[in-house]
């Protein structure tokens, strides 16, 4: 049966991965501490975080081309820890693709098959398949340095799905390509994978890819998962301040934990109360805490209940017009829709969002 | 007009690189019994002379035997110890390194009297495997060097991508790290053949009067005789230098093997 | 980033530096056996005098006596020329090959390094014919009129064997760094109003200097040392030091004198390298030996 044809419901059924209390020290310091990851079979999660965060050797790990020092790593109930890479089933897409260069793609990609002693004929008629599917029918009996980046990268993918793997892991594989190509093959590999069903693994540091494709997303630092967590709620209700931080632009405002409130968790800030909803475990009352709002969520009215503060600076930006506020908390910024009323500066206004649309921690 | 000056400058250092070894072929015809440019008539009896002469031929085979145990010798140590340098700590590693890298500064003669030396104090007698092990000296900084440049080249990543599409630790090595040291292993082989079968220097402290190779051979008759019989023999190696070239650059292209590409082609 | 690591899963659980040992292992014996034990024995036997006592009076006698110190600045000389011609000859060619398409380019480069691909013995015999008494270069001076001088067994023979030889270590390392001087400095100097001999004294004359730099050394430490060339071209009468240890080695048979000349040459062309080298850390610079 081959990759195309797969029906989804059996494809789904595998790929069920799951890391508990992964460790790795390299060079004598701890890169990945104690790190715990279950994915839903068919899900698309990535391992998003800074340079050195510990996400490629958590990828490395799972692959089996590093050793963990602890924990336990599982593919659907199979513990494969001890597992020697060639022994596990796995598909990865490297930053550098690692074509082998001194084999055609058709070879290149028969590679895994070969391994698997798959007989010749079946071997070409996979082949031939599967660079159908990423649109390199014509380029079989090309050598890797005679493909454009793009091409690379799809004849990488090429090569990681024909053996059908457990999982698919791509480490930073959209890196190495000019910004529109790399838009262009991340929606490519994502209906791909809506398409094949496997559960695949990406490993990157841009905030955006991760959220543009992502079924969950795990921001790492320090070799420690801060949040796992759909993107959505990774953006709009960050856990820790590194989360907040890392992605996108956001207004930390320094405040006192005020108890429940209608919605969310109620929070004095500067004199005025505002609303949250903490990811995790509401903090205790008169506990110090931060609100994490993003500019988009924020809406500006003339009165009402929220943050009072005088408009200083409106900027418009083509689809957005930002503006910012300064309030008794600090400055808050806001970002319009482009068709908003643009305030003027110096008029009062009351900086308001849903509860649901922002977060709250400990500091 | 500064590119016909350059133009013929050029032709006249090409001339000036050709000139001995041309006017060796053509003076091995001359039909003297003296060497002589132009030469004067044409015969093939110095070829004849050479084939008739049986001591050629037997230092020819203890060179080319020796020559061709030192290429398979260099490409397989080299690679070894390419491997262990570019991806192991051991101990000795840096000691190692500073050696094989100080090999290169030491003179020929020096090494040659040494080994020389050496041999006498061990009480090693003169065989073609002493000739082979002083010559490995010579062969293997070279052959490291070389594995050294090609697993530069490699990328790892390239390794773990076999290894996760299911290719045991050997199959990598065989298909993915050997390919991409193969042109580093024949140009190593390569040099090893042509330093081996070329080094008189060494040889001259090694050898006795039973064992010589073709080098010392030649050299020993160039001191007592002047006929053209030596530049026969000389034709007769540069055909086979030429031979070689052309093999080699075949399989692996001359550019390569100098090191001069590493990427691109 | 890119977590480079132990690969694991092997399922042997050899530690690795023992892997690593084991590879270099064959390594490691060729050159403690062949390399190192002889060097040191060879040093060994310099400090001793033939009976085998101990004794600083090889070395005392090499740069005591006035033969053998002229023998010393003649090897400094005879390598000095060398490097001098083959400055003089490689650094034309190598600009004329720079201008070329990459296919000439490749041919020049074959061109020049074919003497090393014939055996050295061959090459000096072809040079001994050359420039001897029934050669060409005295067939044309005789069809001239004139009467051929003695071109063979002295230093001029010696030096046009070895810069024939040497051109390739020259030019090579010269090219590369001719190839990595920016193209536009040129034509930026050009339009500053800089004339073309200008350009090539201040821009890539010194741009291309450590190459020259690497290219000197290495053609001036391997003359310096070399035997064949200069054995049958030079014969007995240009005094260079190899020859005076093969000599000594093998005709005299006076081992530990010939040993410490061989010691004396190594001091002379390592100090040179190691010197360079030394050199080339302090200033930055790129080398290509051999």
């Amino acid at each position: 049966m081959s990759v195309a044809e797969a029906p989804p419901e059996t494809a789904v059924r595998r790929g069920r991965l799951r890391l508990d209390g992964v460790r790795k020290a390299l060079g004598g310091r701890e890169v990945v501490s104690a790190v715990d990851l279950e994915t839903e079979p068919g899900e698309f999660l990535t391992l998003l975080g800074p340079s050195g965060c510990g996400k490629t050797t958590t990828l490395n790990m799972i692959a089996g081309h590093l050793s963990a020092d602890g924990g336990v790593i599982e593919v659907d109930g199979r513990d494969i820890t001890a597992v020697p890479p060639h022994r596990r089933s796995m598909g990865m897409v490297f930053q550098s693709y690692a074509l082998f260069p001194h084999m055609t793609i058709a070879d290149n990609v028969a590679f895994g098959l070969r391994m698997r002693k798959v007989p010749a004929a079946r071997r070409r008629k996979q082949v031939a398949e599967v660079l159908e599917m990423v649109g390199l029918d014509g380029m079989a009996g090309r050598h890797p340095r005679q493909l454009s980046g793009g091409q690379q990268q799809r004849a990488a993918l090429a090569r990681a799905l024909v053996i059908q793997p457990d999982l698919l892991l791509l480490d930073e594989p959209f890196s190495n390509l000019d910004a529109q190509l790399r838009v262009r093959l991340r929606e490519e590999v994502v209906a791909l994978q809506r398409r094949i069903g496997t559960t695949t693994i990406l490993v990157t540091h841009d905030q955006e890819e991760a959220l543009a494709v992502s079924d969950r997303i795990a921001v790492m630092a320090d070799g420690v998962i801060h949040q796992l967590d759909r993107p959505r709620e990774i953006y709009l209700r960050p856990a820790t301040d590194f989360v907040a931080q890392f992605i996108g632009e956001v207004n930390a405002l320094d405040g006192t934990a005020a108890g429940p409130a209608r919605e969310g968790h109620a929070c004095e800030v500067a004199g005025a109360t505002v609303a949250a909803m903490p990811p995790g475990e509401p903090p205790a009352t008169g506990a110090a805490v931060r609100v994490y709002v993003r500019p988009e969520v924020v809406r500006l009215a003339a009165d009402g209940e929220g943050l009072r503060g005088t408009v200083r600076e409106t900027r418009f930006l083509g689809s957005r017009i930002r503006c910012v506020v300064a309030t008794k908390a600090g400055k808050v910024t806001v970002a319009l829709p482009f068709d908003a009323r643009v305030p003027e500066v110096g008029e009062e206004v009351t900086c308001a969002w849903r509860p649901s649309d922002a977060s709250l921690a400990a500091r | 007009m500064t590119r016909v000056l350059g133009g013929a400058f050029a032709c006249l250092v090409g001339l000036f690189l050709v000139a001995p070894v041309a006017v060796t072929v053509a003076s091995s015809l001359t039909a003297t019994a003296y060497v002589t440019f132009p030469p004067q008539g044409i015969t093939l009896r110095w070829y004849a002379e050479v084939f008739a002469k049986p001591e050629f031929l037997s230092s020819f085979v203890l060179s080319a035997g020796v020559a061709v145990a030192a290429a398979g010798v260099s490409a397989v140590v080299g690679l070894a110890c390419g491997l262990a340098i570019h991806r192991y700590r051991f101990p000795g590693r840096g000691a190692l390194e500073a050696v094989l890298s100080s090999a290169f500064a030491v003179p020929t003669i020096v090494l040659g009297i040494g080994l020389l030396q050496w041999f006498a104090q061990m009480g090693l007698a003169s065989s073609p495997f002493t000739l082979l092990l002083a010559h490995l000296v010579l062969t293997v900084p070279y052959a490291v060097r070389l594995v050294l440049a090609g697993l530069a080249g490699l990328d790892r990543s390239a390794e773990k991508a076999a290894a996760g599409l299911g290719a045991s630790p050997f199959l990598v090595f065989w298909h993915v790290t050997l390919p991409a040291v193969r042109g580093a292993l024949i140009g190593s082989a390569f040099f090893a053949f042509i330093t081996s079968f070329d080094d008189l220097t060494v040889a001259l402290f090694v050898v006795t009067t039973d064992l010589q190779t073709l080098p010392v051979r030649i050299f020993n008759y160039m001191q007592y005789d002047y006929d053209p019989t030596v530049t026969a023999i000389g034709t007769l190696m540069v055909l086979f230098a030429v031979v070689a070239a052309v093999v080699i650059e075949r399989f692996v292209g001359v550019a390569r093997l100098f090191g001069a590409d590493q990427d691109h082609k | 980033m890119a977590a480079v690591g132990r690969l694991a899963g092997g399922t042997l659980k050899r530690p690795r530096w023992r892997t690593g040992l084991l590879l270099a292992l064959p390594a490691i014996a060729i050159f403690a056996l062949l390399f190192v034990a002889p060097l040191f024995t060879l040093v060994a036997n310099s400090f001793r005098t033939q009976a085998g006592a101990f004794t600083f009076s090889n070395y005392a006698r090499f740069l005591g006596d006035p033969f053998y110190r002229d023998v010393l600045w003649n090897t400094l000389k005879v390598a000095a020329l060398t490097t001098i011609g083959c400055l003089l000859v490689g650094y034309p060619f190598a600009l004329y090959m720079r201008g070329r398409s990459a296919r000439a380019r490749n041919w020049l480069a074959l061109l020049l390094l074919s003497p090393l691909l014939i055996s050295m013995v061959i090459r000096a015999y072809g040079w001994l014919v050359v420039l001897g008494p029934n050669g060409p270069i005295a067939a044309v001076l005789t069809w001239l009129g004139l009467t051929p001088p003695q071109l063979l067994y002295n230093d001029t023979a010696v030096l046009i064997g070895m810069v024939h030889v040497m051109l390739a270590y020259m030019v090579l390392p010269l090219m590369g760094s001719l190839d990595r001087i920016d193209p536009t400095l040129v034509p930026a100097a050009k339009g500053l109003g800089a004339p073309g001999w200008t350009c090539f004294w201040r821009i890539t004359l010194p741009l291309s200097a450590p190459g020259m730099l690497a290219g000197a050394m290495i053609v001036f430490s391997l003359t310096a040392s070399s035997f064949v060339t200069p054995a049958i071209l030079g014969g007995p009468k240009v005094k260079l030091m190899p020859y005076f240890v093969y000599t000594q080695a093998t005709t005299t048979l006076d081992w530990p004198y010939a040993a410490a000349i061989g010691f004396v040459l190594v001091v002379v062309t390592t100090g040179l390298l190691l010197g360079y080298s030394r050199l080339l850390r302090r200033g930055r610079g790129e080398v290509v030996f051999g």
